[in-house]
């Protein structure tokens, strides 16, 4: 039985695999996932030459030489029946073992883990620091474990962090949570939306900035001071503001789903109801504010009311007025 | 026995069920086209890095919605029931129709006024653009005609219950004397699981769409978090029906394989009975494994964890079967007609895509690949490219059933290779994209994996073109086809044992069955 041999040697792999994999202490879901994928890739393989080689040989082997030739008359075995059902059996039940002390990993959050809460919206994310700082499209954590709390103000998002090998959904009116261990400095790690929320959904994306602990309590020190004085200038409020808007709004001249904000300043739009407009600051106040009271002629309503102070709506204006 | 009658005008008042399953062909190969041109757009738009100028954000989405609803709903389920289901149930069970035949034409015509309505949903302003499966809150608050994805879902779930209904009843009534449960063929059987699980789940999947329709023009609050409602009763409700949809589409492949490697191998399907059981438990597991679609949605950690197990314990049925399929192989006496070369194609395209199903089953996996292109590669290897093909290759080997001619075996060949290698290739290069983490329904792919999307794109041209060459081949040997014998196959089924084109009353005497449909090579005076 040469099938039932590679089958066994199948599972020897797994057993010999198994015990350094699935009962290894960790504290980094990251080791555990690719332990996890390796431990499948190596079955994965194996299954795939186990089906694959005896099918190509038999090929070769019993392809029809006469016209009349008939097969052999066998209807089954039922020892080898039985054999096919119960080792791919058991070696699920042992990969799913394995998955299941590696989920169990990502869902116990350690105690002493630096917590983010992260809003989804179309299209960005805005982390809000328990300091009350705020950042849109940027996290930043310290080194060490991060939870991060989600939900979302409009459709599902979903915030995926691949280098960390971990993603949940965000849902409006619930958070959900995920958490992972920052385990070295640097800029490195892409952040993408990955549930549909609409056209702009490939531009949904942020940056995670993993920071040493001083350093991190020195840029939450700065950021509180600045953000507590007036002395912010516009300039720089409303370039961290308008973030929200460039999901929707290109700075370059491309059409994505609404209207380009470069050269918007002075430029004259066609309305939906047929007249013109020269684009000034009160219409721009009016289209943050209420967005459905006149609509871009080409342009779906969809923009979203945003709730800003009126100090915030002045900093995105004159930022607006700069761009050309 | 009356006269066949002819014309125009039998085609649209016909309850006759060949010529509704050939009314189901072509309209199942219109979408498929249909499919196959909006796919060759996307991969277009993939050859370039960056997102090209051709597509944008709102069109992209545009079109893979359709892209995926032509294919899951329009061809694949339709094919394989609506065609493959009314062709060979009453054939194959020695019955000369099916057993409810107006209600059975109304099924069909239900069926088109779905795809119309579909197709209004690419044309007119407001086009679906949120995915095949229409999640809220995006499908609610956007201006989008959610009515018409509501309304042809609507249809083509009363065009289903109505077919399943319809298959059930019959296989149950009408099989001819001596036409035993162990003597069904197993495309019977897989026809049967499938309209099973058409007949439980497709009321839920009603219920999940007619909310969102009150939810979106009603001003209810079903699926809105904000009024107490909850989004996720949505993707509860969809994937109980949509995720066992999957097997509605592989039961009935699952027989057709085993036709058509018994047939050409020349000897009994190995494990007749484990092969009939691993139909049945996918029939009823198949309703155990819809949360692995909410694994990352902030599901309670128990339903994850349950769900996984029944998730990869589907492997094992499915592994049973192919397994079986080599035994059926060994000692054979092979023939590598089109039919059998698309079976054959068929299970290694299924083979990768399995093997890759139990690491996004895995709940540990899935947490990095969920939502990414390694699940867009998997399931087309899985469900849509391997099963289109084998589905093509059952319309090769019952063509002259029912044309009465025979296709060109030199054009199908040629179909097939390019099909096959175009397919073993064409979605590789996306599990690395998943393994990355690079979501799917990305208009814009980031730029360090555009070429690994340029070489997807290349051999998807490759698959396409065979698709299209078989589909041109079906055209013109329908017209040109050399006329077919009555069993070219030399099958011992029983359809197979009527003259071709299977005459309009399929039987003159109800036949009385006194052995199963794969006793080649059988000893003389043995028993079965
Ligand atoms: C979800 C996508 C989306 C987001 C996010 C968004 N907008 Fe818009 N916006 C649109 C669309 C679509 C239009 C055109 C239709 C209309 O007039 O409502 C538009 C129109 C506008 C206009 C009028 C432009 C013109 O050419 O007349 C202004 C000004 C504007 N938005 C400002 C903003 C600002 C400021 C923000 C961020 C605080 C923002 N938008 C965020 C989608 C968005
Ligand atoms: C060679 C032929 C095919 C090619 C090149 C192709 C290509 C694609 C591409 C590029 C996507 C979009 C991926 C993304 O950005 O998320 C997609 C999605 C999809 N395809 Fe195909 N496809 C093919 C055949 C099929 C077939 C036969 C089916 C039948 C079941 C199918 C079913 C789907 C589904 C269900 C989706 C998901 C749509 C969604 O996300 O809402 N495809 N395909
Ligand atoms: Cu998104
Ligand atoms: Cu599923």
């Amino acid at each position: 039985m040469r099938k039932s041999s590679l089958f066994f040697a199948a599972i020897l792999i797994m057993a010999a695999l198994m015990p350094a994999s699935a009962f290894a202490k960790m504290t980094n879901p990251v080791d555990a996932w690719n332990r996890h994928f390796d431990t499948w890739l190596v079955v994965a393989v194996v299954v795939w030459l186990v089906v694959t080689v005896p099918m190509l040989y038999f090929l070769v082997k019993y392809r029809r030489s006469s016209r009349d030739e008939d097969g052999v008359y066998i209807k089954g075995n039922t020892g080898l029946e039985i054999l096919w059902t119960a080792v791919p059996t058991i070696i699920i039940a042992l990969l799913g073992v394995q998955s299941w002390r590696v989920f169990n990993t990502y869902r116990e959050v350690p105690q002493d883990a630096y917590e983010v809460r992260v809003d989804g919206f179309r299209y960005g994310f805005e982390m809000i620091y328990p300091e009350g700082i705020k950042t849109i499209n940027e996290l930043r954590v310290p080194v060490g474990p991060v939870k991060l709390s989600l939900s979302s103000r409009d459709v599902i998002h979903d915030f995926a962090l691949p280098g960390f090998r971990i993603r949940e959904d965000m849902l409006p009116g619930r958070f959900t949570y995920l958490w992972f261990y920052a385990d070295k400095p640097g800029e490195i790690r892409h952040v993408y939306c990955a549930e549909l929320c609409g056209p702009g959904h490939s531009l949904m994306q942020a940056k995670l900035i993993v920071m040493k602990k001083e350093d991190f309590n020195a840029w939450v020190a700065s950021k509180k001071g600045v953000e507590g004085s007036a002395s912010l200038s516009q300039d720089i409020r409303g370039k961290e503001l308008i973030k929200q808007c460039t999901g929707c709004h290109s700075l370059t001249g491309e059409r994505i789903t609404g209207p380009t904000f470069n050269g918007l300043f002075g430029r004259e739009t066609l309305l939906a109801d047929g007249t013109k407009i020269a684009v000034d600051e009160a219409y721009i106040k009016e289209s943050i504010r209420s967005p459905k009271a006149r609509i871009v002629d080409g342009y779906p309503p969809t923009m979203p009311p945003f709730n800003l102070s009126d100090k915030e709506v002045d900093a995105i204006v004159a930022y607006l007025k700069e761009i050309k | 026995m009356r006269e066949q009658p002819s014309g125009l005008k039998t085609w649209i008042f016909t309850t006759d069920h060949k010529k509704i399953a050939v009314l189901y062909l072509i309209t199942a190969c219109v979408f498929f086209f249909v499919g196959l041109l909006l796919a060759t757009v996307m991969r277009t738009d993939q050859l370039f890095p960056a997102g090209s100028k051709f597509l944008n954000g709102e069109l992209y989405n545009v079109v893979f919605t359709i892209h995926g609803a032509a294919m899951v709903l329009f061809w694949m389920i339709p094919v394989l029931l609506g065609f493959f289901g009314n062709l060979l149930i009453p054939l194959m069970i020695g019955a000369r129709d099916v057993a409810f035949p107006r209600l059975n034409a109304l099924s069909f015509w239900f069926y088109l006024g779905a795809g119309i309505i579909a197709v209004l949903g690419l044309l007119l302003p407001g086009r679906l653009d949120f995915g095949w499966t229409g999640y809220p809150p995006l499908s609610v608050i956007t201006n989008t005609n959610t009515a018409l994805y509501v309304f042809a879902v609507h249809l083509l779930g009363a065009s289903s219950i109505a077919g399943s209904v319809n298959l059930i009843t019959t296989i149950v009534t009408m099989r001819a004397p001596g036409m035993t449960w162990g003597r069904l063929n197993l495309a019977v059987w897989g026809i049967m699981g499938a309209s099973i699980i058409q007949i439980i789940g497709i009321p839920v999947l009603a219920a999940a769409v007619t909310l969102l329709l009150f939810d979106k023009y009603l001003g209810t609050h079903f699926y809105d978090a904000s009024m107490g409602g909850s989004a996720l009763l949505y993707q509860n409700l969809f994937w109980f029906y949509a995720h066992p949809a999957v097997y509605v589409v592989a039961l009935p492949v699952f027989g057709i394989v085993s036709e058509i490697i018994s047939t050409f191998s020349r000897k009994p399907i190995f494990g007749y009975i484990s092969m009939v059981i691993a139909i049945m438990v996918i029939t009823v597991l198949g309703f155990e494994v819809w949360i692995h679609h909410l694994y990352v949605a902030g599901t309670a950690n128990w339903a994850r964890v349950l769900f996984m197990w029944g998730t990869i314990l589907i492997g094992v049925p499915t592994g049973i079967k192919v397994f079986n399929w080599l035994a059926t192989l060994h000692k054979g006496s092979i023939e590598f007609s089109t039919p059998m070369l698309h079976a054959l194609g068929f299970i290694s395209l299924f083979t990768i895509g399995g093997v890759t199903g139990i690491a996004n089953g895995l709940l540990g996996i899935d947490i990095q690949v969920h939502d990414t292109h390694w699940v867009v590669a998997h399931f087309h290897y899985v469900l849509a490219l391997s099963m289109s093909m084998l589905a093509i290759g059952g319309i090769y080997f019952w063509f002259p059933k029912f044309t009465g001619r025979m296709c060109s075996e030199r054009l199908g060949k040629i179909a097939f290779w390019l099909t096959i290698i175009g397919a073993l290739v064409a979605f590789a290069p996306q599990f690395y994209l998943g393994v990355k983490g690079v979501p799917r329904r990305y208009w814009i792919i980031p730029a360090e994996y555009a070429g690994y999307m340029r070489i997807g794109s290349i051999f998807s041209y490759i698959a396409i073109t065979g698709f299209l060459l078989s589909l041109i081949n079906f055209l013109y040997s329908a017209i040109n086809g050399e006329r077919a014998p009555s069993n070219p196959w030399n099958s011992k089924s029983l359809e197979w044992q009527i003259p071709s084109p299977a005459p309009f009353y399929n039987f003159d005497k109800i036949p009385v069955i006194t052995e199963g449909p794969y006793e080649y090579g059988k000893p003389q005076g043995k028993e079965s």
